[in-house]
């Protein structure tokens, strides 16, 4: 018999991961292509609002999702429009797409702050009170089971399939990708906006299942963990889960603790996973000597020079 | 068969980056006016309003200029990190510590000169920012760890600890709703210039003077733009990039951490979480549509400080003050879409 508390926290850590690791796998799919997007916060915000909107207004959980995972998709393609196309510093559009997507969100979800979903997403299975590893692993909702899917998929994409190989090519090399043919400037919008819509998926985790209700800022930091953790996974997304589950387990961790019996302020206990974050990025930087797996041409814009 | 191609100009006019943000600006209220129809505000009304509430009196017009301080100041900050090509993402940690340092040191000092005491509480603002960046900074330079998530990462930090310090050690007890520190004593609050402008604007002033000096006039300016440009160069320039860039980092987060100084002695008299209300995000907003010059840094700030106020009162009449968020947001995005046009020209081209 495994101690209750321990398989309340297997699956605390398990929510918690899920909602990371989504986010940063998008991030991952945008990076490859060589585009840098900031706006996680943002984006992960849109997705989670609309789709609370539309889970309260229409009491339709499918569609709640889908519009969260449209809308955050579309609101990624203003920062593929402006550094993609109109090739603008990323690093600006993408902060502005944070604040954007926060502002925007909260004035969406003005009339929301407080109500509560009629529908939320269940669990897969009936079992609502997990005593076993097992029951945890099965009672998840689905976009659990979507995002380990979504991990397999996108990490044979990435390996084996044209698109990948084309990904890749265009964030390592843009003027070679693009002398040999590909299409730089699509490939790279492509994965912007999937990037968008993973980070929406991530969004309504957060407020159909994870919390669920919307507040102002409810994100709190998690679309630059997710930032954090691609760097972590050095752009692989099997270690980027890895990472997510680690940081999840610490999310998790920190309200329990006082359980365990540590004395610590809660305030103080709340800022540990941020500060452990810098932590593992100073480690990870030594430990690699520089060569974090980046794609090289990540920042850059492509201009082909006519002459 | 004719084709659009795109070509990098040649030359680039001087004043695009002023082109840029007027059509940006203009874009911007153009996107609120739709948010506003569809909310059924008149958007001329609201606009007129807030313009008459941020700008239309003494009283209103010193409060949009007491905005806009925190505002100019850690922009000018994100300004000189990016002369070494870095970025300052966690001014608002940084605001927060200054004040944090602020009430440090006047819980546990005494001064008999209240003109001494409020100038030696101004240097601890800008070390409380300078400390707050420090952790980023040594990671930067040493490891070469990246400072846009590390600086934004010290932000929930420092916020976290501010929480901690107004729940716990420094609680006042007579402020039993709102969790707060305690006041500071009045013969440290900042003086007013006119209205309700602080002193903290002249401040500004001078602080901008500065950092327009810094940039483009100094040596270490000179300095901090090969560091940032080269590596190759630097080294043949005889110039230690990293240790312009630790250099540069510390003004910077001191600048915002002043920036607090300034908020706790001129505004809020106490350290809580109304230090800042995301002064220093809209901070970065206003640094980069200026193309990080310190004298646009000060006009737009002013601008922008007058939007937040304008934002603020129209609340009154059931509007989102989200939406001085949105347009100053907005600006940054029409700007950058417009300066394409000034830095490329599509051609059409006949195929061969």
């Amino acid at each position: 018999m495994i101690d209750i508390q321990l398989i309340g926290l297997f699956n605390a850590t398990l929510q918690a991961a899920t909602l990371l690791f989504i986010a940063a796998l998008g991030e991952l799919i945008t990076e490859k292509s060589g585009i840098l997007n900031l706006g996680v916060e943002g984006m992960i915000s849109v997705g989670a609002v609309t789709g609370f909107m539309t889970a309260v207004n229409t009491e339709n959980i499918f569609l709640a999702v889908l519009v969260g995972v449209l809308s955050s998709s579309a609101f990624a393609s203003i920062h593929a429009l402006v550094t993609v196309v109109l090739k603008q510093d990323q690093t600006v559009s993408g902060l502005i797409l944070t604040i954007l997507g926060l502002a925007l969100s909260s004035l969406l979800g003005k009339n929301y702050v407080g109500k509560k979903l009629v529908t939320k997403l269940e669990g897969v299975t009936s079992v609502t009170d997990p005593s076993s590893i097992l029951e945890v692993l099965i009672s998840q909702n689905i976009i659990f089971y979507l995002a380990v899917l979504l991990m397999f998929i996108t990490s044979f994409v990435l390996k084996h399939t044209m698109f990948g190989r084309r990904l890749e090519a265009v964030g390592e090399d843009s003027r070679s990708s693009d002398s040999m043919g590909l299409k730089v400037a699509k490939t790279q919008f492509i994965a912007t906006c999937v990037g968008g819509a993973f980070a929406g998926l991530s969004g309504v985790y957060l407020t159909l299942s994870y919390v669920p209700y919307w507040t102002d800022n409810m994100t709190s930091g998690r679309g630059w963990i997710a930032l954090a953790l691609v760097i972590f996974g050095g752009w692989k997304p099997y270690r980027t889960a890895l990472g997510a589950l680690l940081f999840g387990f610490l999310e998790a961790l920190v309200p329990r603790l006082q359980t365990y019996g540590f004395e610590l302020s809660p305030y103080i206990v709340k800022i540990t996973p941020y500060v452990i974050t810098i932590l593992v990025l100073v480690i990870l930087t030594i430990y690699k000597g520089g060569k974090t797996g980046a794609p090289k041409n990540i920042g850059v814009p492509f201009f082909r020079e006519n002459r | 068969m004719n084709n659009l191609k795109l070509f990098k100009r040649q030359s680039i006019n001087e004043l695009s980056t002023f082109y840029s943000f007027l059509i940006g600006f203009v874009i911007a209220i153009f996107i609120g006016s739709i948010i506003l129809l569809v909310q059924d505000k008149n958007p001329i009304d609201t606009f007129s309003l807030m313009l008459r509430l941020s700008v239309g009196s003494i009283n209103s017009l010193s409060s949009s200029l007491n905005k806009a301080i925190p505002l100019i100041l850690a922009g000018l900050g994100i300004s000189i990190m990016n002369s070494v090509k870095l970025w300052n993402i966690g001014a608002e940690g940084q605001i927060f510590l200054g004040a944090i340092a602020v009430n440090y040191l006047y819980i546990n000092t005494q001064f008999n000169s209240p003109t001494l005491h409020i100038f030696v509480l101004l240097i601890a603002g800008f070390a409380g920012g300078s400390l707050c960046i420090l952790i980023p900074a040594i990671t930067k330079v040493v490891f070469g760890v990246n400072e846009i998530i590390t600086t934004l990462l010290t932000n929930y930090i420092v916020f976290g600890i501010t929480i901690f310090l107004i729940n716990g050690p420094w609680k006042d007890p007579k402020s039993l709703n709102f969790p707060a520190a305690a006041y500071v004593g009045e013969e440290v609050f900042l003086p007013t210039i006119f209205g309700k402008l602080s002193l903290g604007f002249l401040i500004c002033i001078l602080f901008t003077a500065l950092a327009h000096y810094l940039k483009n006039k100094s040596v270490f300016g000179f300095e901090m733009r090969i560091a940032g440009g080269s590596a190759l160069t630097a080294v043949y320039a005889g110039i230690n990039a990293r240790q312009k860039a630790f250099i540069a980092m510390l003004i910077g987060g001191g600048f915002a951490g002043l920036a607090g100084a300034i908020e706790l002695l001129s505004q809020t008299h106490r350290v809580s979480t109304g230090i800042s209300q995301g002064f220093g995000y809209t901070a970065i907003i206003v640094a980069a549509i200026t193309g990080m010059r310190p004298l646009g840094i000060f006009l737009v700030g002013c601008l922008f400080g007058a939007l937040s106020i304008g934002g603020s009162v129209i609340q009154t009449i059931g509007v989102s003050a989200y939406i001085s968020d949105i347009i100053q947001a907005s600006t940054l995005f029409g700007a950058l879409i417009i300066q394409f046009f000034f830095t490329y020209q599509i051609k059409k081209v006949e195929n061969d």
